[in-house]
């Protein structure tokens, strides 16, 4: 120890000569009062200078100025340092039930292809930022789709119109009321409407009838019209709608339907139906015969499925039709190929299943062919209780002859005024170019929708519509049950008016608010207490009881006829159209987040293709390279009277031959309005800044309808297809540098990730899920010894003193059900704030999304085209022995008294170990800033819960976490423990087949505890010894033992 | 008084073994020879070279800026293949700088006393190829401003790295190494630079050398002292030699991924090593000694004893890489089976193929005394075998992680223009100081080659004079 020498303290403070004790040693003086002793000269040399000129007056000195000021100075420059800050207003003036932090929940409703999506949305502050579905609600019971989870990005969209444009200048709400009142009352008044269910608009419809005499009023549906609903009406003579209860069902077939796809307009309720149907936990399952031309969502849950060529399915359903003996089926001949065999087997299995068994077809399928299911459902007796008939009398629905006709009035010059709200047949109907022309010369044309899109750009007037969660309105879900849409948020632009505005200044009413006629259409409809019963309807999101009344004595009377495409491409190429599950009509486009959503077979983003199969391709010439780990595809050229369209060719298995299937919602051309983001010289990120060129949608892929005729038809043949000497770059989000996939899929299916046994199999217990031990090996997996077991935080004393330690989280995730649907992907990328990183980076294998959805084809020694699809959803899998935390060299990601591996975003340096040592390889690294280029509305899409990662951290499913502390925080201050049941994650709030089930598997009572305990349950690589939380229920086919 | 040793030695034990230093060579041509290329003016060659070298090094610090503004995206890494070339860079310069110190410490310890024609350049070299190496683990990472995470530095969040990641190992392994070697070299150098000190005519030069050479004098005991420092560092660095790499294959054989978790993996990872820092030495040698026209000290015999130890070396890490497709086979485990599988017909086959002909098959090449004692040869050799440890790295890193176990996540990886070019840049960084090197430090170690000609044997007496050595020297002074 280092002693410090002490100062003397007389010597240290006083100047005064030191008295030499020794009388002889000389001494000096300077005054006679320094020889004296004066005290006063000895106080006064102890300073150097007089007093006064050192020592400011007052208190402060100008040392202590200067001390002062420096170190503000450097303490200001300091925060220079940091990034730069922002203030945070408080309100100043909270409103009463906001408390900061915590999210509100309202009821409203999505408006989805001419019904309504019921919804519990989250909103922040008066910021709405997650959608759910509405868990009282019949038909949606808290699950949804896709296309709910993505709309809130609609609403952020930076794309969206924001002004009132005259002839393509800027005009003001003002001037378009002006304009419209205008109007003589004589005009030939078309309106041609986005397909809805609303009241409230039924009503205003009266009024604009009222006010123009001359109104052709025409619901538009982007496909056309609903097929089924005009098939079913046609066999029943009435207008109903079917619903599907394929829980009740032992045996279902599917004729080209894709009804476990979003885009059905009952996704949720069929989901969740089928899902029932063929669990296998309480009862048998049902039996699944699929008849399709491409792998569809439905057709990866088939036990049976045979590829039959978009018009030969009007020739099955009438070859199953007049196996079971269906009164007045008509003749047709047999269907080719192996579908001849499997109608026979369909047939047999529904005629012993009668009133259990159903025939479903598919939107692309024309109304005849859903006229003979309809006959086919009414003559097992199947109404009533696999199939609900809904009497729809009254509804308004849109229809391909009333647009065609309005369509005809506009090109004869038969119309003054066009109305189009919510619509875009510039679009839809691109190939009908007469339609174009006759657009841009009309008189006056209204366009109302969401983007200056391509209708909007060829009208006089754009009004931008309001999203759905900015406006009033209302509607009815698919069994009828009526609901009100509430808004969430004031219009994002002053300009956004809903549809029922727009229709309310054309009829004319004196400026009504939205509120006001939607609460005028309500009076009427409420029951008792208007304000009491509209505000529980504005609280629970629906009024009970409201829905159609169900039909059960009706009997089929229209004739049953084959389309008149039926069977005519039996030689020859064919060409379907189909709606595209993540972009649907288009109307999702510019919606990043279903762009960078994967199609479920294709696996492909960002990009519409002509899907084909192997033999097909073969024909015309065209393949697919893999070059460095990139996939080229040829272009094909379609070409159909006169009308063409070019884009590349895609080989998938599965697909039906001489048969290219082709997507809408690609190629559109939206007018951007935002300005160009700024940016520095040296800032290179044009690569991340996926919403730099403008809209996202632009440039995405082509617009197939380019090569239809006026007609909505969805199947075409007679299409000429020529290869294009070109390559086009395609990005998938899987099979990468696997091409070779062949080769590789004996080693692939060995690997066994999704496990499948047979029902018989199953029920004679001898399935095994769970892979045996090695030979030879003494323990099971579970027991091995891991690296590092006995550190393992979860043996620390600290670890289970922690209050957290109280629950184990765990999942399951049941194969049998899960559907591939994407809900899960996209609710979790809404959620926890995952960024989208555009194609280019999706092509470098740089996606981000925390829940993959695998999908694998079992050919089990079949041909490839014969394959059968399964899908996997993978998030991180919560390892006990996690492999990612033992190798982070800074404790970047670590495991949770609860049981969770956790990311510590702050913490991480961006190693990437972690990612390399994950053998699910679910951790997602942020090569770059991706949230750097982020236009400001869609930063507001963000949820506030959930830290938005940056550039250079690891990032990955955290089992919904934010959602967990939540749950934690609650249970804490109501001093109890959290319920089964209470936490629920992203994924399994969307679900719609309830495949995903999370809780404490510490808690034997709980629902998570009993799904363990399933004998379909195995872990992923459980042979590694990572011990994952996340389990798998094995798949079980129900094969006919017939066809074995 | 020129005595012909052939006939006067006759039965001295030194003399009966091939000479270490040829030409005849005193012991003041040998400082002649040596301390020369430090004193003359610099050549305009030298100035080429140079500048060659300075733009590879501006290549890499541009890449590196580059890389820091942008993030890691830059590189052609994707989500399977989270390490790519900074890795495989990495670990080929930590392999490269294997040489020098097995050269200085083992062989030291071995008493192989050829080793003091090569020590010192290949002391060099691997200090330069360790810095080489960890510029790679420092800017690999996501968040560079926080690499230094990674170091156990005491802070006010308590918290400590997590000292069970490989990857912290390797923190320590190689600042150890690099440490150890550095001081070794420099304790090395001593007698040298107070040689150059005592020869140097301007002020400033003397200065600045007799600051680094620490007062030599050559007394007795800063003999004594010197030789036991000496010993003592070479026992201390010989374990570093075989740790250091040992410590890099953990990164791979720690992990669970087929391909990387195996446990041949610490000794085929030094044997590699050794393989390709022998190569590099032989590569830069060859050049070396043929500018310097010190091929009288760095004699081709010297070369040959190299070559003989990349051709064992390179059949080791044949031997272990056959090794790995037998006990793939043999563990019955399908992922082993399939990496293994994948690596020699996969997408990456022309890397493995690369690799297994650089490293086993062409060095075998080497058991025709001819070709081990041919200068083209074993030049165009040693830079193959160096392209075959490249290739290695890089099978094993990337190989085993684009397809690892489950098929979803497969993908390819491609590097991008910025990786080639931060490799090639990190050449200019090993160049530059190289050609430093060369400039201002002894080539060869001056007073260790004296120390094992025949004269310096206290025994050879009747051989010379005891003073200058056999012979007169042969060379006159350089005159500055």
């Amino acid at each position: 120890m280092i002693e410090l020498p002490i100062l003397d303290a007389a010597r240290g403070q006083s100047n005064t000569p030191v008295e030499s004790t020794d009388p002889q040693a000389p001494k000096f003086w300077r005054s006679v009062g320094e020889l004296e002793g004066d005290p006063s000269l000895a106080a006064l040399a102890s300073k150097e200078f007089l007093p006064g000129a050192m020592d400011a007056p007052d208190g402060t000195s100008r040392r202590q100025f200067i001390q002062l000021m420096g170190a503000s100075m450097a303490l200001a420059g300091l925060t220079g340092c940091r990034k730069p800050y922002e203030k945070i207003l408080p309100y100043a003036r909270k409103p009463e039930e906001v408390v900061e932090g915590i999210a509100m929940h309202y009821a409203t409703a999505m408006p989805f292809r001419g019904s309504l999506s019921a919804l519990l949305v989250e909103s922040h502050e008066g910021r709405p930022t997650k959608v759910e579905g509405n868990p009282e609600h019949p038909i949606s019971r808290g699950a949804s789709g896709v296309f709910e989870q993505a709309s809130i990005l609609n609403l952020y969209d930076p794309d969206r119109s924001a002004h009132v444009l005259e002839g393509g200048a800027d005009s003001d709400w003002g001037s378009f009321v002006a304009a419209v009142s205008a109007i003589p009352t004589t005009a030939r008044v078309g309106v041609l409407i986005e397909e809805n269910s609303s009241p409230t608009i039924a009503a205003l419809r009266q009024r604009v009838a009222e006010r123009f005499g001359n109104l052709k009023w025409v619901s538009y549906n982007s496909v056309g019209e609903n097929t089924q609903e005009a098939g079913y009406a046609s066999a029943f003579g009435r207008a109903v709608r079917p619903q599907f209860n394929f829980s009740q069902a032992r045996v279902v077939v599917s004729l080209d339907a894709d009804f476990l796809a979003a885009t059905d307009v009952n996704f949720v309720r069929n989901t969740r139906e089928f899902a029932e149907g063929r669990s296998v936990d309480d009862h048998t399952p049902l039996r699944h015969y699929v008849f399709e031309p491409t792998y569809s969502t439905t057709g990866g849950m088939a036990d049976h499925r045979a590829r039959v060529k978009p018009s030969e399915v009007a020739l099955v359903a009438a070859a199953l039709a007049s196996r079971l003996g269906v009164g007045g089926a008509p003749p047709a001949a047999a269907p080719s190929g192996s579908a001849a065999g499997l109608v026979e087997a369909a047939a047999a299995d529904l005629r012993s299943a009668g009133a259990n068994g159903v025939v479903v077809a598919g939107d692309t399928q024309p109304a005849e062919v859903h006229a003979i299911c309809a006959a086919i459902n009414s003559m097992l007796g199947a109404v009533g209780n696999t199939v609900t008939l809904f009497d729809t009398a009254g509804v308004e629905m849109a229809r391909r002859d009333s647009v065609a006709d309005l369509v005809d009035d506009v090109k004869s010059g038969q119309t003054d005024v066009l109305v189009m709200i919510g619509v875009n047949p510039a679009y839809d109907l691109a190939g009908d170019s007469d339609l174009l022309t006759a657009l841009e010369g009309l008189g006056t044309t209204i366009h109302v929708g969401q983007h200056v899109d391509e209708t909007a750009t060829l009208s006089s007037w754009h009004v931008p519509q309001t999203h759905y969660l900015e406006s009033w309105g209302d509607g009815r879900a698919y069994d009828g049950t009526l609901s009100v849409v509430q808004p969430l948020i004031a219009p994002l632009y002053s300009d956004c008016k809903s549809a029922i505005e727009v229709l309310s200044a054309l009829a004319m009413d004196g400026g009504t608010t939205g509120y006001d006629q939607v609460l005028r259409t309500w009076e009427s409809v409420l029951p008792g207490n208007v304000a009491q019963g509209w505000r529980r309807v504005l609280h629970d999101g629906y009024l009970p009881d409201s829905g159609f009344s169900t039909l059960t004595n009706v009997g089929v009377t229209g004739p049953l006829r084959l389309p008149a495409s039926s069977g005519a491409g039996a030689s020859g190429l064919e060409v379907q159209i189909r709606l595209d599950t993540r972009l649907l009509d288009g109307s999702f486009a510019n919606n990043a987040w279903l762009q960078e959503t994967p199609e479920l077979a294709t696996k492909i983003v960002w990009d519409n293709v002509a899907v084909m199969n192997r033999a097909t391709a073969e024909q015309i010439g065209v393949t697919n390279t893999l070059k460095a780990g990139k996939y080229y595809a040829d272009e094909v050229r379609l070409s159909l009277d006169g009308r063409a369209v070019t884009l590349p060719a895609w080989i998938a298995p599965g697909i039906a031959d001489d048969t290219i299937i082709l997507s809408t919602g690609h190629g559109r051309s939206i007018v951007g309005t935002r300005e160009k983001r700024r940016k520095i010289f040296f800032d290179l990120d044009e690569y991340t800044d996926i919403y730099g060129a403008g809209p996202i949608a632009n440039g995405v892929g082509k617009n197939v309808a380019a090569l239809r005729s006026a007609s909505f038809s969805n199947q075409l043949s007679g299409v000429a297809a020529e290869a294009v000497p070109a390559r086009y770059h395609i990005v998938t989000t899987q099979d990468h540098g696997a091409l070779d996939l062949p080769s590789l899929q004996a080693e692939i299916e060995s690997r066994e990730p999704v496990r499948m046994a047979t029902l018989s199999a199953y029920q004679n217990h001898e399935a095994h899920f769970e892979h045996a031990p090695l030979a030879g090996a003494t323990e099971p997996w579970d027991e091995y010894p891991a690296l590092w077991e006995d550190r393992h935080p979860s043996r620390e004393e600290f670890f289970k003193d922690n209050p957290y330690y109280e629950n184990q989280w765990g999942m399951t995730i049941d194969l049998n059900t899960c559907t591939g649907c994407n809900a899960c992907s996209v609710a979790c990328q809404a959620e926890n704030n995952i960024q989208v990183v555009g194609k280019e980076e999706v092509g470098h294998g740089r996606e981000m999304s925390w829940i993959r959805l695998d999908r694998y084809f079992v050919t089990e020694g079949r041909d490839i085209d014969e394959a059968m699809m399964v899908v996997q959803p993978l998030p991180c899998q919560h390892c006990e022995n996690a492999p990612c935390e033992s190798v982070c060299p800074v404790a970047a990601t670590v495991h949770s008294p609860d049981g969770t591996n956790q990311m510590i975003y702050n913490r991480c340096i961006g190693t990437r170990y972690c990612a390399n040592n994950c053998p699910y390889k679910v951790r997602r690294f942020n090569f770059y800033n991706w949230t750097k280029t982020l236009p400001t509305s869609v930063q507001m899409a963000q949820n506030p819960n959930v830290t938005v990662r940056f550039r250079g951290v690891m990032e990955k499913c955290s089992y919904c976490i934010q959602r967990v502390r939540k749950v934690n925080i609650q249970a804490n201050l109501e001093d109890r423990s959290i319920r089964d049941g209470e936490v629920v994650t992203a994924c399994q709030q969307a679900c719609p087949a309830n495949a995903i089930t999370f809780g404490d598997i510490s808690d034997p009572t709980s629902a998570i505890a009993a799904k363990k305990e399933s004998d379909r349950r195995y872990e992923l690589l459980e042979e590694l010894s990572v011990k994952p939380r996340t389990s798998y229920l094995g798949r079980i086919q129900n094969p006919n033992p017939s066809l074995a | 008084m020129s005595t012909d040793t052939g006939t006067a030695s006759g039965t001295h034990p030194a003399l009966q073994e091939e000479p270490l230093v040829a030409g005849n060579l005193s012991f003041h041509d040998i400082t002649e020879l040596v301390s020369r290329h430090t004193e003359k003016r610099t050549p305009l060659a030298w100035f080429g070279a140079f500048a060659i070298a300075n733009i590879l090094l501006l290549t890499l610090l541009v890449c590196i800026a580059y890389l820091f503004w942008n993030g890691t995206g830059v590189w052609g890494l994707n989500n399977p293949v989270g390490w790519g070339y900074a890795i495989v860079n990495f670990v080929f310069w930590v392999g490269i700088g294997h040489a020098g110190t097995l050269i200085s410490a083992i062989l030291f310890l071995f008493r192989q006393q050829w080793r003091t024609a090569i020590n010192r350049s290949a002391e060099a070299m691997t200090l330069f190829a360790v810095m080489c190496a960890l510029i790679f683990p420092g800017i690999h990472v996501g968040r560079v401003w926080a690499a230094y995470w990674m170091l156990p530095i005491p802070n006010q969040m308590e918290m400590w790295p997590q000292f069970k990641s490989p990857l912290l190992w390797d923190v320590f392994a190689v600042s150890v190494y690099f440490t150890v070697s550095l001081v070794f070299w420099y304790v090395g150098l001593v007698p040298d630079l107070a040689t150059l000190r005592d020869r140097a005519t301007k002020k400033l030069r003397r200065r600045v050398l007799g600051f680094f050479s620490m007062g030599w004098t050559g007394a007795n005991r800063h003999w004594r002292n010197y030789e036991k420092a000496y010993l003592l560092l070479a026992a201390l660095a010989t374990p570093l030699v075989l740790s250091v790499h040992s410590v890099v294959s953990f990164d791979f054989a720690v992990s669970i991924v087929p391909g990387w978790h195996t446990t041949i993996f610490p000794p085929y990872f030094v044997a590699g090593a050794i393989f390709s820092g022998f190569a590099m030495v032989v590569t830069l040698l060859v050049i070396a000694r043929k500018v310097y026209g010190i091929e009288d000290i760095i004699t081709i015999s010297h070369l040959e004893k190299m070559n003989i130890i990349i051709l064992l070396t390179g059949t080791m890490v044949g031997f272990a890489y056959i090794t790995e497709f037998f006990i793939a086979w043999y563990s019955g485990v399908q992922y082993e089976v399939f990496a293994f599988k994948n690596r020699a017909f996969g997408p990456y086959a022309w890397a493995y193929w690369t690799m297994m002909s650089c490293n086993l098959i062409f060095p075998q090449l080497f058991w025709i005394k001819r070709l081990r004692r041919s200068i083209p040869f074993m030049f165009v050799l040693s830079i193959l075998v160096n392209i075959g440890m490249w290739f290695e790295r890089f099978v094993i890193t990337v190989t085993s992680l684009h397809r690892d176990y489950l098929p979803s996540s497969w993908d390819y990886y491609t590097p991008t223009a910025i990786d080639v070019l931060t490799f090639v840049g990190s050449f200019g960084l090993f160049f530059t100081m190289f050609l430093l090197f060369l400039r201002f430090v002894p080539m060869v170690a001056i007073s260790e080659v004296k120390a094992v000609l025949p004269e310096a044997d206290p025994h050879f007496y009747g051989h010379g004079d005891g003073q200058t050595g056999a012979h007169p020297p042969t060379l006159t002074p350089t005159v500055d």
